[in-house]
């Protein structure tokens, strides 16, 4: 089974011909790619826009219409700076690890199905894939932040650690829920389970809230980000990167936003499910609007504090999850037929 | 274990200006903070040593350039005081209208900022921000500037209020008063507010008044001293108010200090608009030679929004011979040493903005 | 009211006893023949300041430390002696506060040299 799966992800699938194949593949990257940079950037835009409203103010509105291109703008301002890199740096590691960070976000997309045909493979296991990837981001941030020699990006390094031992519990807890649900390990399977009942939004709402907290943590968004806490450790694991590494960290920011709101609107709001409307666009109108709820608690929240966050993680998180996992077996799967 | 000193500033995302922390950390634990202050140093004591009474008064308003009408008054109240000047009763009345509305809107900016510090991508403070304009607008009417005023005269203002300032000021206060209720709302319901400002940065009363600390801040500890009610200048005795004090000690109570102050500004505004007197407010012109003083040595204290402040001025003819400032920032600023320590990092930022700290009053 | 030098620990110890206990400021004036240090004092419950005056010799600077009935003298001390060049005596070595310079003129005393000479040979210097 492992080994089939392992054969499939070279997507030497269907016709025996590889030209043809490879064609599909290069198709499909490029498809996606188009996708999460017009999402991504649209988000980007919208961010701005949304809190601007929220304070009063009006948010771009110089570079293009309505400030479109405002975005554009900072990253050829940011690719024009200079690349600094403190002395006592780790060099491999400092040029190496945001890029990493940038392509192992962009792989667990590419891993994403998108509708019934646009996806690179049905991997049977794609549910783990994808989380044992996400696991290893603060991991990959840790490394960064002690490569720059930087204090403050040692402290955020630190904290990463933290948030990372204490949130993946929960994650996976409330993931190992959704594949007892599905009775399946691959995102179509997940759907399809979702199609023939109700979304797993309705069936475990406790879970919902679980997950949805724990991508933020893991995600650095607000009230998590505590990482890239900007009142004390100025910008955190990324305070020594410039240029085009810091430009680079936008990508990021952008594509782990991405991978959030479609993991969440794959595994609890039914994908792609929804009427008349193409597969695609439901996928993405659902995302959308995860995206935007971040982007209002952006606006409005507070940053907790590291102690808050691990307490909140280990006296809330982790037990209701667990209770989550043992209310879904009894109500769904332990009952004998 | 070992610690670590990181040092935050002198150019620091949050630090409210120009200060430079040396902060020595076990972890995520404050084991020592030393603030090396100094930055914005302009030697505002020896330069009004050699210029003419009334030429000082911009200076002084570069001092705390979040509520500088306050210092400046504090100022002219102390050259009034050595020339035995006497202030017009409608000028008095005109005055403590101006006062509180410039408290009014440095604490506006203070809860702002304190969102700020906590985390919050700038909506408290764009908000706060957004009605500290209207109150600068009123001032603007009254004194013709936003910023820096410089409309106190020897024994009166520049100019008299405009007729339909009372209208627009009543307008903007039942605006203001709603507001600052729904901030109230806003702010305090958030969890996160609440637990990462109570019980932090405790100071007990004992404690808060061996550190010498002023204002709200002293009043957040349970210390009943305000100087608008325990040695009152002006007509505050006719106008009945009240001083806000709380016995928690830490950064919650220092915030709501600040809170009550303003809605009881607004109260205080209020009444003081009913009882406005007719007459002159007008003060002297400004010329180069003043009236010569009377008093050797004239001391003047004054609560400003950020606490106390305490003029010692030596008068010489036509110029000071020394002015001495107790900045209320600047004792502030001293506890904190003592009120950091043992707290967590991304508390001292918390303890920093209920502080209220002005890096221009800290250093003069 | 004016103390002795020698006495002004052991005044301002007694006069917190007697509910004096917050430390207004700490500031002094220079007289050029003799510079006064002034010490406030305030009992907030009796709403009362008394302003304590020691008369020191220029040639002579040098105060006692309260800092231990007063923690908020820390600070006043350090400015002062910064200021006027009055030793403390009593605590350890204190840093400079508001200002970077060499020691020898301390920029509040009358005889503060306003435009120090400038060598425009060698502007380094």
């Amino acid at each position: 089974m492992l080994i089939n799966d392992l054969v499939n992800i070279s997507f030497w699938t269907g016709s025996p011909d590889i030209v043809y194949n490879l064609i599909g593949i290069v198709l499909f990257v490029i498809i996606v790619s188009i996708i999460f940079s017009v999402y991504g950037y649209v988000i980007g835009w919208l961010e701005r826009k949304l809190i601007a409203r929220a304070q009063y103010r009006h948010g771009p509105t110089y570079v293009g219409m309505w400030g479109i291109l405002q975005n554009l703008a900072d990253l050829i301002k940011l690719l024009a700076k200079q690349d600094l890199a403190l002395e006592n740096a780790d060099k491999f590691l400092y040029t190496v690890s945001v890029p990493i960070i940038l392509a192992l976000s962009v792989f667990i997309i590419l891993i994403l199905p998108y509708s019934p045909s646009l996806q690179a493979t049905n991997l049977g296991f794609g549910l783990i894939i994808a989380f044992t990837i996400i696991s290893f981001l603060p991991l990959l941030m840790f490394t960064s932040g002690f490569a720059t020699g930087n204090k403050f990006a040692d402290i955020s390094a630190q904290r990463s650690v933290l948030i990372l031992i204490s949130y993946e519990v929960p994650t996976l807890i409330v993931v190992a829920g959704i594949a007892m649900l599905s009775g399946s390990y691959s995102f179509q399977g997940i759907i399809q389970a979702q199609a023939s009942n109700f979304y797993f939004a309705a069936l475990m709402p406790i879970g919902l809230i679980i997950f949805f907290i724990t991508m933020l943590a893991e995600f650095e968004r607000p009230p998590f980000d505590l990482r890239e806490a900007d009142n004390e450790l100025i910008a955190g694991w990324l305070t020594d990167y410039s240029s085009p590494y810091y430009a680079l960290s936008l990508f990021i920011d952008y594509a782990r936003m991405f991978l959030g709101s479609v993991l969440i609107a794959i595994l609890f709001f039914g994908g792609w499910l929804g009427p008349i409307l193409p597969p695609i666009v439901w996928l993405l109108l659902k995302a959308f609007i995860i995206s935007l709820f971040i982007i209002m608690i952006r606006a409005t929240a507070f940053r907790m504090r590291i102690d808050r966050i691990l307490r909140l993680g280990w006296l809330w998180l982790v037990p209701l999850s667990l209770i989550n996992l043992i209310i879904t077996y009894i109500v769904f799967v332990g009952l004998p037929t | 274990m070992a610690l670590t000193r990181i040092n935050i500033g002198p150019v620091h995302p949050s630090t409210h200006g120009v200060i430079h922390l040396v902060v020595d950390i076990d972890g995520d634990t404050i084991a020592d903070v030393e603030p090396h202050i100094g930055f914005l140093h302009r030697g505002v004591e020896k330069l009004t040593e050699t210029r003419m009474y009334m030429q000082n008064p911009p200076y002084m308003e570069k001092l705390d350039y979040i509520a500088p009408m306050s210092y400046n008054e504090a100022y002219v109240a102390a050259v009034e005081s050595a020339m035995g000047i006497e202030v017009k009763e409608r000028a008095q009345y005109i005055r403590v209208i101006l006062l509180e509305l410039q408290r009014i809107a440095s604490h506006l900016l203070s809860v702002g900022l304190l969102c700020n510090d906590l985390g919050q991508m700038f909506t408290g403070f764009m908000w706060t921000f957004k009605d500290r304009d209207l109150v600068l607008d009123l001032l603007q009417e009254a004194a013709g500037s936003r910023m820096f005023y410089v409309n106190m005269r020897l024994g009166g203002l520049n100019r008299d209020l405009p007729p339909d300032f009372a209208d627009h000021a009543n307008e903007t206060l039942n605006y203001l008063e709603k507001r600052v209720t729904e901030y109230e709302n806003y702010i305090e319901k958030s969890p996160i507010f609440t637990e990462r400002m109570k019980g932090v940065g405790f100071m007990s009363p004992e404690e808060a008044k061996n550190l010498g600390v002023t204002g709200p801040v002293l009043r957040g500890s349970g210390v009943d001293y305000d100087v608008r009610k325990n040695n009152p200048y002006y007509v505050y005795e006719k106008l009945h108010f009240s001083t806000k004090v709380l016995h928690e000690g830490d950064n919650f109570a220092r915030y709501k200090v600040r809170m009550l102050e303003m809605k009881e500004s607004i109260r205080l505004v209020r009444t003081a608009l009913r009882m406005l007197p007719d007459g002159d407010a007008l003060g002297m012109p400004v010329k180069l030679r003043s009236p010569n003083p009377v008093n050797r040595i004239a001391t003047v204290n004054r609560e400003l929004p950020r606490g106390e402040v305490y003029m010692y001025l030596v008068a010489d003819p036509q110029k000071p011979y020394r002015l001495s400032m107790r900045s209320p920032n600047f004792i502030n600023l001293a506890a904190l040493k003592h009120i950091t320590r043992g707290q967590r990092i991304a508390d001292l930022f918390a303890i920093m903005g209920s502080l209220d700290l002005v890096m221009g009053c800290v250093d003069r | 009211m004016k103390v002795d030098r020698e006495k002004l620990t052991s005044t301002i110890s007694s006069m917190k006893g007697k509910g004096y206990d917050y430390l207004v400021k700490i500031t002094a004036v220079d007289y050029v023949d003799h510079i006064d240090a002034i010490y406030i004092l305030r009992d907030m419950e009796a709403k009362k300041d008394e302003t304590l005056e020691v008369t020191l010799n220029p040639k002579d600077l040098w105060l006692p430390t309260i800092i231990d009935s007063h923690k908020s003298a820390d600070w006043y001390e350090r400015e002062m002696s910064e200021m006027f060049g009055i030793e403390i005596r009593g605590r350890r070595a204190l840093r400079l506060l508001l200002e970077k310079w060499d020691g020898t003129d301390p920029p509040l005393r009358k005889t503060f040299q306003w435009y120090a000479p400038y060598n425009t040979a060698n502007p380094k210097k």
